[in-house]
């Protein structure tokens, strides 16, 4: 029955694609840059996308794809069924009402298939990974509750979150005491702890000269000795200036994070905590740009969370996330493990032999012909976790697939770069450096659930 | 958290050459919000160097100041607290508590900086606060050679002033600290 449908789209081809530019043109300001006129790879119905494989000659990688196009094309419509922002894909809509049925099943299916999961007393991570590395349903809390479980937040037996979430969320309140608050506000508490007394009878004087008091510890505001609170803190706003910096540059085009109301401002300070907090306990690596825009999405997904304690609690929930998020990347911020081998420069190489041992002859184009390193590349992409290729939409899929991946998140994310590379090589393999260079650093818009198929199925890199 | 530097009583040129420089190590751009000088700075330098600590400046005219376009008394309203300025010189007698009083009723602030007598001081009467910052540089007064360099900087924090003092007492910098809250229904004082 499908193999009939396949048939029939070529047909509406031409309305489609034009539908599509349209639509395309219009999209403005989504965040990803989609330049005009290359459309590509961009998601479209399966016959249309066959075409497009036959440009990119891989073999055998995409024999496979094609045998497994049913399931693909199916995950593709969800996925368009799914992407609210995905300006894109709302033409598919109007013509193929009559897979709409099916893929309405598939996600009301899913969505089942992982509220099952998560309802059990003892949840079973592996499976849980493998639904949701084929992409979150959106709605209800699904996501929030899928990512803090793998992630490690969440304990698998379902008795223990309460207890464990309430400790975590004190945790963290109590270290945003000692840490975030001002020298005077912490002075004014331990005032109020211990002299309370002497405080009452000496306002009580109606004249006379006010008593003075010694200071202990350089504990005055211009103070230039290391151990003072005060020095502490004014270090801290420099920090602290560029986080309020960046967080105002974060998805400008979200109402959520921009703008002057008092929604966007409390989502910003919350951030902006977290950020500071993180930088506060990791004097090592301090704060560097573009940790907000890792940030964002966990936010955003913990914020939005339908269940109303969990979405007040986001701050402390995303603080910690984010922790185990970074916690094997982190090393990628410090610059001085450059050149070491848990550095940015050893993760790019690898990407390098992976793509190697991949599409030899794409390697081949872009480390010696056109000269492209990864470097040039690769380090927004992998520090930051792809969130500045994508819409935040995308990301969230990508990142569904990244954190439930079971290769583990680096892992997987040089899959993914990979793939990223893989899904342009016709465009590279045209293309000198300067035109690489800019193809790369500005992503064009592309079939995210072809993309991860692509990364899943790559051969690993065995050298 | 407002951090407000009062400072006065320079008298550079010509009492004296510069700040101690134990005290111009502490005071660097970008920890105070406001600066308030009782006056007799006296030139315009002075003036500049001040507005690099901190771009928000008060100032009042003292008898010795060059530029005589400075007013003779000012406020400002920082958090919760009135503030009042003036130097001093016009309050006769000088640095009487009493006289003193008279001026901040009529300016009707919580907190009067004033300066002239080159001697720290912090008084509290009828409901209001006068606050003397004595002179950052030691420059002799016609009281006085014998002047011990010192300055004040306030922590103001809702209803709640922290005002730590800085002395040169003996080459080195002595910090002491006072603290007063401001009653939350502030009687008039008429």
């Amino acid at each position: 029955m499908l193999k009939g449908k396949k048939l029939k789209l070529p047909d509406r081809l031409g309305s489609l694609v034009a539908g599509f530019e349209d639509k395309d043109e219009d999209s403005g300001g989504s965040g990803s840059v989609s330049e005009l006129g290359e459309e590509l790879e961009i998601l479209q119905p399966t016959g249309f996308r066959s075409d497009r494989e036959s440009e990119t000659d891989d073999d055998h990688d995409h024999n496979e794809v094609q045998e497994e196009e049913p399931m693909v094309k199916r995950k593709m419509k969800v996925d368009a069924e799914l992407e609210h922002n995905g300006r894109q894909l709302r033409h598919e809509k109007d013509g193929l009402s009559h897979i709409s049925v099916i893929k309405t099943i598939e996600v009301d299916e899913k969505r089942s298939d992982i509220e099952y999961e998560i309802s059990q007393k003892e949840i079973n991570l592996e499976k849980l990974q493998r639904i949701a590395s084929t992409g979150i349903p959106e709605g209800g809390n699904l996501r929030a509750t899928v990512w803090k479980l793998i992630l490690g937040y969440l304990p698998p037996s379902r008795d223990l979150w309460e207890k464990e979430l309430s400790e975590n969320r004190k945790k963290y309140a109590k270290l945003k005491e000692e840490l975030l608050l001002t020298p005077s506000e912490l002075a004014r508490m331990k005032e109020e702890a211990f002299q309370s007394n002497k405080h009452n009878n000496a306002h009580n004087d109606t004249a006379g000269p006010l008593i003075r008091h010694e200071i202990s510890h350089e504990d005055h505001p211009l103070s230039l000795g290391k151990a003072s609170v005060w020095h502490q803190y004014f270090e801290h706003t420099e920090i602290a200036e560029q986080i309020d910096r960046d967080l105002q540059r974060t998805h400008p085009e979200m109402k959520f994070f921009s703008g002057e109301s008092s929604f966007g401002r409390k989502h910003r300070e919350s951030m902006r905590n977290v950020l500071l907090l993180f930088s506060k306990l990791n004097p090592a690596i301090r704060y560097v740009q573009g940790m907000n825009e890792v940030l964002a999405p966990l936010y955003y997904v913990f914020s939005t969370d339908t269940d109303e304690k969990n979405a007040s609690n986001a701050e402390a929930d995303s603080f910690s996330c984010f922790v185990l998020l970074l916690s094997d990347s982190v090393d990628h911020f410090c610059q001085q493990l450059d050149n070491s081998s848990v550095g940015i420069l050893s993760t790019l190489s690898r990407l390098s032999d992976l793509l190697k041992a991949n599409d030899e002859e794409l390697w081949r184009h872009l480390e010696f012909t056109s000269k492209v390193k990864p470097q040039y590349y690769g380090f927004r992409w992998i520090t930051l976790l792809l969130t500045q290729e994508f819409n935040l939409q995308s990301i969230l899929r990508i990142w569904d697939s990244l954190i439930s991946s079971p290769f583990g998140i680096q892992e997987m994310l040089l899959r993914v770069c990979c793939a990223m590379l893989l899904c342009v090589k016709s465009r590279l393999l045209s293309g000198d450096f300067a035109a690489n260079l800019k193809l790369l650093q500005h992503y064009p818009e592309i079939n995210i659930e072809h993309l991860l198929q692509v990364a899943q199925d790559l051969t690993p890199d065995t050298s | 958290m407002v951090l407000v530097l009062a400072i006065g009583d320079l008298h550079i040129p010509h009492r004296a050459p510069d700040l101690p420089p134990k005290f111009k190590s502490m005071l660097v751009p970008g920890k105070i919000q406001h600066i308030i000088c009782t006056g007799n700075l006296c030139i315009k330098e002075v003036h500049d160097y001040f507005k690099t600590l901190c771009p928000d400046l008060h100032i009042t005219r003292g008898e010795y100041d060059e530029d005589s376009r400075y007013p003779e008394n000012k406020t400002l309203t920082i958090g919760q607290f009135k503030l009042g300025i003036c130097h001093g010189h016009q309050v006769i007698p000088w640095g009487d508590l009493d006289s003193l009083a008279m001026v901040q009723r009529q300016l009707d602030v919580d907190i009067l900086v004033t300066g002239h007598t080159h001697q720290f001081k912090a008084y509290k009467h009828e409901g209001g606060v006068v606050i003397n910052p004595g002179s950052a540089t030691g420059a002799y007064s016609s009281f006085t050679y014998d002047v011990n360099p010192s300055f004040v900087l306030m922590d103001i924090d809702g209803l709640r002033v922290v005002v730590y003092v800085y002395e040169l007492i003996d080459g080195e910098v002595k910090v002491d600290k006072i603290d007063f809250k401001k009653t939350a229904t502030a009687p008039s004082a008429h």
